[in-house]
Protein backbone atom coordinates (compact mmCIF):
# COMPACT_ATOMS: atom_id res chain seq x y z
CA UNK A 1 0.00 0.00 0.00
CA UNK A 2 1.84 2.88 -1.19
CA UNK A 3 0.52 5.61 1.20
CA UNK A 4 2.04 8.78 1.17
CA UNK A 5 4.11 8.61 -2.16
CA UNK A 6 4.28 10.65 -4.97
CA UNK A 7 0.13 11.29 -5.76
CA UNK A 8 1.20 12.43 -9.30
CA UNK A 9 0.27 10.61 -11.90
CA UNK A 10 2.69 8.58 -14.18
CA UNK A 11 2.32 6.86 -17.29
CA UNK A 12 2.23 3.39 -15.33
CA UNK A 13 -0.94 5.44 -13.40
CA UNK A 14 -2.69 6.08 -16.31
CA UNK A 15 -1.79 2.43 -17.70
CA UNK A 16 -3.36 0.94 -14.77
CA UNK A 17 -6.50 3.61 -15.00
CA UNK A 18 -7.00 2.51 -18.59
CA UNK A 19 -6.87 -1.56 -18.24
CA UNK A 20 -9.43 -0.71 -15.79
CA UNK A 21 -11.64 1.12 -17.46
CA UNK A 22 -11.78 -1.48 -20.16
CA UNK A 23 -12.40 -3.65 -17.92
CA UNK A 24 -15.19 -2.18 -17.05
CA UNK A 25 -16.36 -1.95 -20.54
CA UNK A 26 -16.19 -5.35 -20.80
CA UNK A 27 -17.81 -6.66 -18.15
CA UNK A 28 -20.95 -4.22 -18.81
CA UNK A 29 -20.82 -5.93 -22.29
CA UNK A 30 -20.91 -8.97 -20.83
CA UNK A 31 -24.01 -11.70 -22.08
CA UNK A 32 -25.70 -12.71 -19.28
CA UNK A 33 -24.72 -16.45 -19.52
CA UNK A 34 -21.30 -15.09 -18.63
CA UNK A 35 -22.03 -12.43 -16.08
CA UNK A 36 -24.43 -14.43 -13.99
CA UNK A 37 -21.54 -17.01 -13.48
CA UNK A 38 -19.01 -14.56 -12.42
CA UNK A 39 -21.36 -12.40 -9.91
CA UNK A 40 -22.38 -16.05 -8.41
CA UNK A 41 -18.83 -16.74 -8.06
CA UNK A 42 -17.59 -13.26 -5.92
CA UNK A 43 -20.87 -13.95 -4.10
CA UNK A 44 -19.68 -17.58 -3.01
CA UNK A 45 -16.46 -16.96 -2.42
CA UNK A 46 -14.82 -13.25 -1.75
CA UNK A 47 -18.17 -11.89 -0.62
CA UNK A 48 -19.53 -14.52 1.05
CA UNK A 49 -18.25 -13.45 4.49
CA UNK A 50 -19.31 -10.46 4.05
CA UNK A 51 -22.93 -11.43 2.73
CA UNK A 52 -23.19 -13.92 6.33
CA UNK A 53 -22.22 -10.54 8.16
CA UNK A 54 -25.08 -8.76 7.05
CA UNK A 55 -27.39 -11.84 6.78
CA UNK A 56 -26.65 -11.81 10.70
CA UNK A 57 -27.09 -8.44 11.10
CA UNK A 58 -30.82 -8.43 9.75
CA UNK A 59 -31.22 -11.43 11.79
CA UNK A 60 -30.34 -9.62 14.69
CA UNK A 61 -32.32 -6.88 13.99
CA UNK A 62 -35.02 -9.27 13.32
CA UNK A 63 -34.90 -11.12 16.42
CA UNK A 64 -34.47 -7.92 18.57
CA UNK A 65 -38.17 -6.68 17.09
CA UNK A 66 -39.28 -10.11 17.72
CA UNK A 67 -38.32 -9.72 21.63
CA UNK A 68 -40.25 -6.48 21.61
CA UNK A 69 -43.37 -8.32 20.15
CA UNK A 70 -43.12 -10.93 22.03
CA UNK A 71 -43.12 -8.54 25.54
CA UNK A 72 -46.17 -7.15 23.96
CA UNK A 73 -47.89 -10.46 23.49
CA UNK A 74 -46.82 -11.44 26.75
CA UNK A 75 -47.99 -8.37 28.34
CA UNK A 76 -51.29 -9.32 26.01
CA UNK A 77 -51.23 -12.40 27.35
CA UNK A 78 -51.31 -11.74 31.25
CA UNK A 79 -54.71 -9.28 31.44
CA UNK A 80 -56.06 -11.67 28.78
CA UNK A 81 -54.96 -14.73 31.65
CA UNK A 82 -57.16 -12.90 33.95
CA UNK A 83 -60.57 -13.47 31.79
CA UNK A 84 -60.11 -16.95 30.72
CA UNK A 85 -62.75 -17.36 28.24
CA UNK A 86 -61.37 -14.51 26.59
CA UNK A 87 -57.77 -15.80 26.13
CA UNK A 88 -58.62 -18.47 23.17
CA UNK A 89 -59.66 -15.32 20.95
CA UNK A 90 -57.05 -13.13 21.86
CA UNK A 91 -54.53 -16.08 21.24
CA UNK A 92 -56.12 -16.67 17.65
CA UNK A 93 -55.55 -12.84 16.99
CA UNK A 94 -52.18 -13.18 17.98
CA UNK A 95 -51.15 -15.60 16.04
CA UNK A 96 -53.37 -14.04 12.83
CA UNK A 97 -50.81 -11.60 13.87
CA UNK A 98 -47.33 -14.03 13.20
CA UNK A 99 -47.73 -13.50 9.32
CA UNK A 100 -48.59 -14.02 6.10
CA UNK A 101 -46.93 -17.68 6.58
CA UNK A 102 -49.46 -20.27 7.59
CA UNK A 103 -52.37 -18.67 5.38
CA UNK A 104 -50.52 -19.66 2.47
CA UNK A 105 -51.34 -23.04 2.63
CA UNK A 106 -47.74 -24.06 0.72
CA UNK A 107 -44.37 -24.32 1.22
CA UNK A 108 -42.30 -20.99 2.07
CA UNK A 109 -38.81 -20.12 3.03
CA UNK A 110 -39.11 -16.86 4.73
CA UNK A 111 -35.48 -14.61 4.27
CA UNK A 112 -34.05 -11.23 4.60
CA UNK A 113 -33.56 -8.67 1.93
CA UNK A 114 -29.71 -7.55 1.92
CA UNK A 115 -30.31 -4.07 0.00
CA UNK A 116 -26.96 -2.84 -1.92
CA UNK A 117 -26.07 1.11 -2.07
CA UNK A 118 -26.95 1.96 -5.58
CA UNK A 119 -28.65 3.07 -7.70
CA UNK A 120 -30.21 0.31 -9.34
CA UNK A 121 -30.79 -1.79 -5.83
CA UNK A 122 -34.78 -1.95 -6.02
CA UNK A 123 -34.12 -3.76 -9.86
CA UNK A 124 -32.47 -6.73 -8.12
CA UNK A 125 -32.36 -7.60 -4.50
CA UNK A 126 -29.88 -10.20 -2.47
CA UNK A 127 -32.14 -11.96 -0.32
CA UNK A 128 -30.52 -14.70 2.69
CA UNK A 129 -31.92 -17.99 1.58
CA UNK A 130 -30.47 -20.08 -1.57
CA UNK A 131 -30.66 -24.07 -2.88
CA UNK A 132 -29.49 -25.29 1.03
CA UNK A 133 -33.09 -23.61 2.09
CA UNK A 134 -34.99 -24.95 -0.96
CA UNK A 135 -35.28 -22.09 -3.04
CA UNK A 136 -35.02 -22.24 -6.87
CA UNK A 137 -34.56 -19.95 -10.19
CA UNK A 138 -38.30 -18.47 -10.60
CA UNK A 139 -39.44 -19.34 -7.39
CA UNK A 140 -42.23 -16.50 -6.68
CA UNK A 141 -41.24 -13.81 -4.12
CA UNK A 142 -43.37 -12.32 -2.37
CA UNK A 143 -44.34 -9.81 1.09
CA UNK A 144 -47.27 -10.01 3.04
CA UNK A 145 -48.50 -7.19 0.97
CA UNK A 146 -48.64 -8.81 -2.49
CA UNK A 147 -46.07 -9.71 -5.58
CA UNK A 148 -42.26 -8.58 -5.45
CA UNK A 149 -41.02 -10.53 -8.19
CA UNK A 150 -39.05 -14.12 -8.83
CA UNK A 151 -35.84 -15.78 -8.13
CA UNK A 152 -33.40 -15.39 -11.24
CA UNK A 153 -30.36 -17.07 -9.40
CA UNK A 154 -29.52 -19.54 -6.75
CA UNK A 155 -26.67 -19.93 -4.61
CA UNK A 156 -26.07 -22.08 -1.57
CA UNK A 157 -27.51 -19.33 1.33
CA UNK A 158 -27.95 -16.31 -1.46
CA UNK A 159 -30.43 -15.88 -4.11
CA UNK A 160 -31.14 -13.26 -6.43
CA UNK A 161 -34.11 -12.10 -7.11
CA UNK A 162 -35.56 -9.51 -9.84
CA UNK A 163 -38.39 -7.33 -8.84
CA UNK A 164 -40.89 -6.08 -10.19
CA UNK A 165 -39.60 -2.69 -11.15
CA UNK A 166 -36.83 -4.90 -13.58
CA UNK A 167 -37.21 -3.77 -16.87
CA UNK A 168 -37.79 -7.27 -18.25
CA UNK A 169 -40.09 -8.70 -15.54
CA UNK A 170 -43.21 -9.24 -16.86
CA UNK A 171 -46.71 -11.35 -15.04
CA UNK A 172 -50.17 -12.01 -16.20
CA UNK A 173 -52.67 -9.64 -14.33
CA UNK A 174 -55.90 -10.15 -13.69
CA UNK A 175 -58.70 -7.65 -12.08
CA UNK A 176 -59.38 -9.31 -8.55
CA UNK A 177 -63.52 -10.58 -9.95
CA UNK A 178 -61.43 -11.95 -12.94
CA UNK A 179 -63.52 -10.18 -15.23
CA UNK A 180 -60.39 -8.57 -17.03
CA UNK A 181 -57.11 -10.37 -17.95
CA UNK A 182 -53.47 -8.36 -18.73
CA UNK A 183 -50.34 -8.42 -18.86
CA UNK A 184 -48.36 -7.06 -15.87
CA UNK A 185 -44.80 -5.16 -16.47
CA UNK A 186 -42.89 -1.72 -15.29
CA UNK A 187 -44.27 1.47 -16.55
CA UNK A 188 -41.09 3.02 -17.92
CA UNK A 189 -41.98 6.67 -17.47
CA UNK A 190 -43.60 7.38 -14.54
CA UNK A 191 -43.70 10.63 -11.88
CA UNK A 192 -40.21 11.49 -10.48
CA UNK A 193 -38.85 8.90 -7.52
CA UNK A 194 -42.29 6.89 -8.28
CA UNK A 195 -42.09 3.16 -9.47
CA UNK A 196 -45.17 2.10 -11.23
CA UNK A 197 -46.46 -0.71 -13.24
CA UNK A 198 -48.69 -0.97 -16.05
CA UNK A 199 -51.53 -3.46 -17.02
CA UNK A 200 -51.73 -3.58 -20.88
CA UNK A 201 -53.33 -5.40 -23.24
CA UNK A 202 -56.73 -4.64 -21.85
CA UNK A 203 -59.34 -4.91 -24.52
CA UNK A 204 -60.66 -1.05 -25.76
CA UNK A 205 -64.34 -2.85 -24.60
CA UNK A 206 -63.64 -3.70 -21.37
CA UNK A 207 -63.15 -1.02 -18.77
CA UNK A 208 -61.54 -1.25 -15.72
CA UNK A 209 -62.62 1.34 -12.62
CA UNK A 210 -60.05 3.25 -11.10
CA UNK A 211 -59.02 1.25 -7.61
CA UNK A 212 -59.56 -2.65 -9.01
CA UNK A 213 -56.78 -4.49 -7.18
CA UNK A 214 -54.48 -6.50 -9.51
CA UNK A 215 -53.64 -10.14 -8.80
CA UNK A 216 -52.10 -12.67 -10.44
CA UNK A 217 -53.94 -15.33 -12.66
CA UNK A 218 -51.77 -17.76 -12.64
CA UNK A 219 -51.35 -18.21 -16.21
CA UNK A 220 -47.67 -19.86 -17.60
CA UNK A 221 -47.34 -21.55 -14.57
CA UNK A 222 -44.59 -19.31 -12.76
CA UNK A 223 -46.51 -17.46 -10.57
CA UNK A 224 -49.50 -18.56 -8.18
CA UNK A 225 -53.05 -17.03 -8.91
CA UNK A 226 -54.43 -14.50 -6.27
CA UNK A 227 -50.91 -12.56 -5.60
CA UNK A 228 -51.92 -8.95 -5.32
CA UNK A 229 -49.72 -6.58 -7.64
CA UNK A 230 -51.49 -3.73 -7.38
CA UNK A 231 -54.47 -1.55 -7.28
CA UNK A 232 -55.11 0.46 -11.00
CA UNK A 233 -54.84 4.41 -10.64
CA UNK A 234 -55.22 5.95 -14.15
CA UNK A 235 -55.16 5.11 -17.90
CA UNK A 236 -52.06 5.19 -19.11
CA UNK A 237 -52.17 5.09 -22.74
CA UNK A 238 -55.01 3.90 -25.42
CA UNK A 239 -54.28 2.80 -28.99
CA UNK A 240 -56.05 0.78 -31.77
CA UNK A 241 -57.99 -1.90 -29.65
CA UNK A 242 -56.16 -1.91 -26.47
CA UNK A 243 -55.26 0.39 -23.19
CA UNK A 244 -52.98 0.18 -20.68
CA UNK A 245 -53.63 1.19 -17.22
CA UNK A 246 -51.39 2.51 -14.95
CA UNK A 247 -51.53 0.51 -11.22
CA UNK A 248 -50.17 1.39 -8.13
CA UNK A 249 -47.50 -1.45 -7.24
CA UNK A 250 -48.98 -2.95 -3.63
CA UNK A 251 -44.83 -4.16 -2.87
CA UNK A 252 -41.86 -1.13 -2.44
CA UNK A 253 -38.73 -3.08 -3.85
CA UNK A 254 -36.75 -0.52 -2.42
CA UNK A 255 -38.08 -0.57 1.45
CA UNK A 256 -39.04 -4.18 0.91
CA UNK A 257 -36.89 -6.12 4.24
CA UNK A 258 -38.55 -9.46 4.81
CA UNK A 259 -39.99 -11.75 1.73
CA UNK A 260 -41.18 -15.10 1.60
CA UNK A 261 -39.83 -17.34 -1.27
CA UNK A 262 -42.84 -19.75 -2.44
CA UNK A 263 -41.23 -23.18 -3.24
CA UNK A 264 -44.22 -24.76 -4.86
CA UNK A 265 -45.39 -23.51 -7.82
CA UNK A 266 -48.22 -25.91 -8.82
CA UNK A 267 -51.26 -24.48 -9.62
CA UNK A 268 -52.54 -22.85 -6.75
CA UNK A 269 -55.17 -19.89 -5.76
CA UNK A 270 -53.73 -17.43 -2.67
CA UNK A 271 -56.06 -15.10 -3.19
CA UNK A 272 -57.71 -15.63 0.39
CA UNK A 273 -54.02 -15.82 2.08
CA UNK A 274 -53.89 -11.78 0.95
CA UNK A 275 -57.32 -10.94 1.56
CA UNK A 276 -57.43 -7.40 3.81
CA UNK A 277 -59.01 -8.81 6.73
CA UNK A 278 -57.35 -12.70 6.51
CA UNK A 279 -54.58 -11.37 9.13
CA UNK A 280 -57.42 -10.20 11.46
CA UNK A 281 -59.51 -13.19 12.58
CA UNK A 282 -62.29 -12.15 15.03
CA UNK B 1 6.44 -0.20 6.73
CA UNK B 2 6.23 -1.87 10.02
CA UNK B 3 3.19 -3.99 11.38
CA UNK B 4 1.88 -1.20 13.91
CA UNK B 5 1.68 1.43 10.65
CA UNK B 6 0.15 -1.19 8.40
CA UNK B 7 -2.84 -1.81 10.97
CA UNK B 8 -3.57 2.05 11.41
CA UNK B 9 -3.51 2.18 7.66
CA UNK B 10 -5.88 -0.33 7.50
CA UNK B 11 -7.79 0.67 10.24
CA UNK B 12 -10.51 3.10 9.52
CA UNK B 13 -10.84 1.28 5.97
CA UNK B 14 -11.47 -2.03 7.40
CA UNK B 15 -14.44 -0.48 10.07
CA UNK B 16 -16.07 1.39 7.48
CA UNK B 17 -16.36 -2.34 5.43
CA UNK B 18 -17.81 -3.82 8.39
CA UNK B 19 -20.19 -0.31 9.39
CA UNK B 20 -21.65 -1.04 5.58
CA UNK B 21 -22.58 -4.98 6.12
CA UNK B 22 -23.54 -4.33 9.59
CA UNK B 23 -24.76 -0.87 10.58
CA UNK B 24 -25.99 0.45 7.66
CA UNK B 25 -29.45 -1.44 7.34
CA UNK B 26 -30.21 -0.25 10.64
CA UNK B 27 -29.83 3.03 9.45
CA UNK B 28 -33.24 3.48 8.40
CA UNK B 29 -33.99 4.88 4.39
CA UNK B 30 -31.66 2.43 2.54
CA UNK B 31 -31.70 5.26 -0.78
CA UNK B 32 -29.94 7.82 1.44
CA UNK B 33 -28.31 5.85 4.32
CA UNK B 34 -24.18 6.84 4.13
CA UNK B 35 -22.19 4.45 1.13
CA UNK B 36 -19.94 3.15 4.30
CA UNK B 37 -17.88 1.03 1.32
CA UNK B 38 -17.62 3.89 -0.65
CA UNK B 39 -15.82 6.08 1.93
CA UNK B 40 -13.13 3.21 2.61
CA UNK B 41 -12.37 2.91 -0.76
CA UNK B 42 -11.97 7.24 -0.55
CA UNK B 43 -10.06 6.77 2.71
CA UNK B 44 -7.66 4.65 1.08
CA UNK B 45 -7.46 6.49 -2.72
CA UNK B 46 -6.95 9.98 -1.03
CA UNK B 47 -3.76 8.73 0.06
CA UNK B 48 -2.60 6.04 -2.01
CA UNK B 49 -1.56 6.94 -5.64
CA UNK B 50 -4.03 7.21 -8.76
CA UNK B 51 -3.05 4.15 -10.39
CA UNK B 52 -3.54 2.41 -7.05
CA UNK B 53 -6.55 4.27 -6.45
CA UNK B 54 -8.13 3.37 -9.83
CA UNK B 55 -7.05 -0.60 -9.05
CA UNK B 56 -8.52 -0.29 -5.74
CA UNK B 57 -12.14 1.69 -7.43
CA UNK B 58 -12.21 -1.51 -9.96
CA UNK B 59 -12.34 -4.21 -7.30
CA UNK B 60 -14.61 -2.60 -5.08
CA UNK B 61 -16.84 -1.82 -8.08
CA UNK B 62 -16.68 -5.44 -9.31
CA UNK B 63 -17.56 -6.90 -6.10
CA UNK B 64 -20.67 -4.48 -5.65
CA UNK B 65 -21.78 -5.50 -9.28
CA UNK B 66 -21.89 -8.49 -7.80
CA UNK B 67 -24.54 -7.60 -5.29
CA UNK B 68 -26.28 -5.66 -8.03
CA UNK B 69 -25.90 -7.27 -11.47
CA UNK B 70 -28.87 -5.58 -12.92
CA UNK B 71 -25.68 -2.48 -13.53
CA UNK B 72 -22.77 -5.40 -13.81
CA UNK B 73 -19.61 -3.08 -14.62
CA UNK B 74 -21.58 -0.20 -14.33
CA UNK B 75 -20.63 -0.13 -10.51
CA UNK B 76 -17.06 -0.35 -11.66
CA UNK B 77 -16.64 1.76 -14.00
CA UNK B 78 -17.95 4.29 -11.72
CA UNK B 79 -15.40 3.18 -8.67
CA UNK B 80 -12.62 3.40 -10.82
CA UNK B 81 -13.42 6.82 -12.35
CA UNK B 82 -14.12 7.97 -8.49
CA UNK B 83 -11.11 5.98 -7.83
CA UNK B 84 -8.53 7.77 -9.53
CA UNK B 85 -10.03 11.06 -9.39
CA UNK B 86 -9.95 11.10 -5.98
CA UNK B 87 -6.24 10.32 -5.56
CA UNK B 88 -5.65 13.36 -8.41
CA UNK B 89 -7.56 15.65 -6.84
CA UNK B 90 -5.58 15.46 -3.52
CA UNK B 91 -2.88 16.85 -5.28
CA UNK B 92 -5.02 19.87 -5.52
CA UNK B 93 -6.74 20.07 -2.29
CA UNK B 94 -5.31 20.63 0.65
CA UNK B 95 -5.28 16.90 2.11
CA UNK B 96 -6.13 17.17 5.30
CA UNK B 97 -8.77 19.80 6.16
CA UNK B 98 -11.65 18.29 7.08
CA UNK B 99 -14.07 20.12 5.14
CA UNK B 100 -12.54 19.64 1.71
CA UNK B 101 -12.68 15.87 2.94
CA UNK B 102 -16.23 16.37 3.18
CA UNK B 103 -16.19 18.04 0.27
CA UNK B 104 -14.66 15.47 -1.88
CA UNK B 105 -16.64 12.50 0.12
CA UNK B 106 -19.91 14.35 -1.39
CA UNK B 107 -18.97 14.84 -4.66
CA UNK B 108 -17.18 11.48 -5.19
CA UNK B 109 -20.85 9.85 -4.08
CA UNK B 110 -22.75 11.65 -6.48
CA UNK B 111 -20.38 11.09 -9.48
CA UNK B 112 -20.18 7.83 -8.42
CA UNK B 113 -24.38 7.66 -8.55
CA UNK B 114 -24.41 9.90 -11.76
CA UNK B 115 -22.02 7.49 -13.74
CA UNK B 116 -23.51 4.16 -12.56
CA UNK B 117 -27.07 5.56 -13.80
CA UNK B 118 -25.84 6.50 -16.95
CA UNK B 119 -24.03 3.30 -17.72
CA UNK B 120 -26.51 1.16 -16.88
CA UNK B 121 -28.40 2.59 -18.80
CA UNK B 122 -31.85 1.73 -16.67
CA UNK B 123 -33.08 4.81 -15.13
CA UNK B 124 -34.56 7.19 -17.85
CA UNK B 125 -36.36 10.14 -17.70
CA UNK B 126 -38.20 11.06 -14.49
CA UNK B 127 -36.53 8.35 -12.78
CA UNK B 128 -32.98 9.33 -13.89
CA UNK B 129 -33.95 13.24 -12.66
CA UNK B 130 -35.08 12.40 -9.56
CA UNK B 131 -32.13 10.12 -8.80
CA UNK B 132 -29.53 12.74 -9.32
CA UNK B 133 -31.02 16.04 -8.20
CA UNK B 134 -32.73 14.43 -4.72
CA UNK B 135 -31.48 10.61 -4.35
CA UNK B 136 -27.92 11.07 -4.86
CA UNK B 137 -27.72 14.74 -3.24
CA UNK B 138 -29.07 12.86 0.03
CA UNK B 139 -27.02 10.10 0.12
CA UNK B 140 -24.08 11.74 -0.93
CA UNK B 141 -24.91 14.34 1.99
CA UNK B 142 -25.37 11.49 4.42
CA UNK B 143 -22.15 9.61 3.12
CA UNK B 144 -19.91 12.87 3.63
CA UNK B 145 -21.00 13.64 7.26
CA UNK B 146 -20.26 10.03 8.13
CA UNK B 147 -16.81 10.49 6.25
CA UNK B 148 -16.26 13.44 8.63
CA UNK B 149 -16.79 11.78 11.69
CA UNK B 150 -14.67 8.87 10.78
CA UNK B 151 -11.93 10.86 10.00
CA UNK B 152 -12.49 12.85 13.09
CA UNK B 153 -12.42 9.67 14.87
CA UNK B 154 -8.98 7.92 13.04
CA UNK B 155 -7.22 11.64 12.52
CA UNK B 156 -4.41 10.77 14.49
CA UNK B 157 -3.66 7.13 12.36
CA UNK B 158 -4.74 8.55 8.85
CA UNK B 159 -2.56 11.60 8.72
CA UNK B 160 0.10 9.81 9.22
CA UNK B 161 2.58 9.80 6.58
CA UNK B 162 3.09 5.95 5.84
CA UNK B 163 5.50 5.05 3.79
CA UNK B 164 7.33 8.96 3.35
CA UNK B 165 11.26 8.40 3.48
Amino acid sequence: MPLGADRYATRGDTFVLLGCVALSLVAMSLPTRVRDPLASGLRRTVLWPLLQLQTQSEQLRTTRARYSRMTVERDSFAIAAAVLGELRAENARLRGLLGLGPRLGIGFVPAEVLHQATATDALTLVISAGSRQGVKVLAPVVAPEGLLGYVSRVEATTSVVATWVNPEFRASGMAADGSVYGIVGPHATSRPGVWLLELRGVPYRQDVTFGTVILTSGLGGVLPRGVPVGTVIAVARESGWERTYLVRPAVAPGSASHVMVLLENHPVDLRSAFAPDSGNPP
Amino acid sequence: MRAGQLVRAWAAPVVLVVLQFTVRNRLGANRIAPDFLLLALLVYTTRARPGAGAAAGFLVGVLRDALTPASFGAGALAHTLVGYLSSRAKTVFFAENLLVNGGLFFTATWVRNLIVALASGKLVGPQLVWELLIWSPLEALTTAVAGVLILALFRQWLSIRLGAR
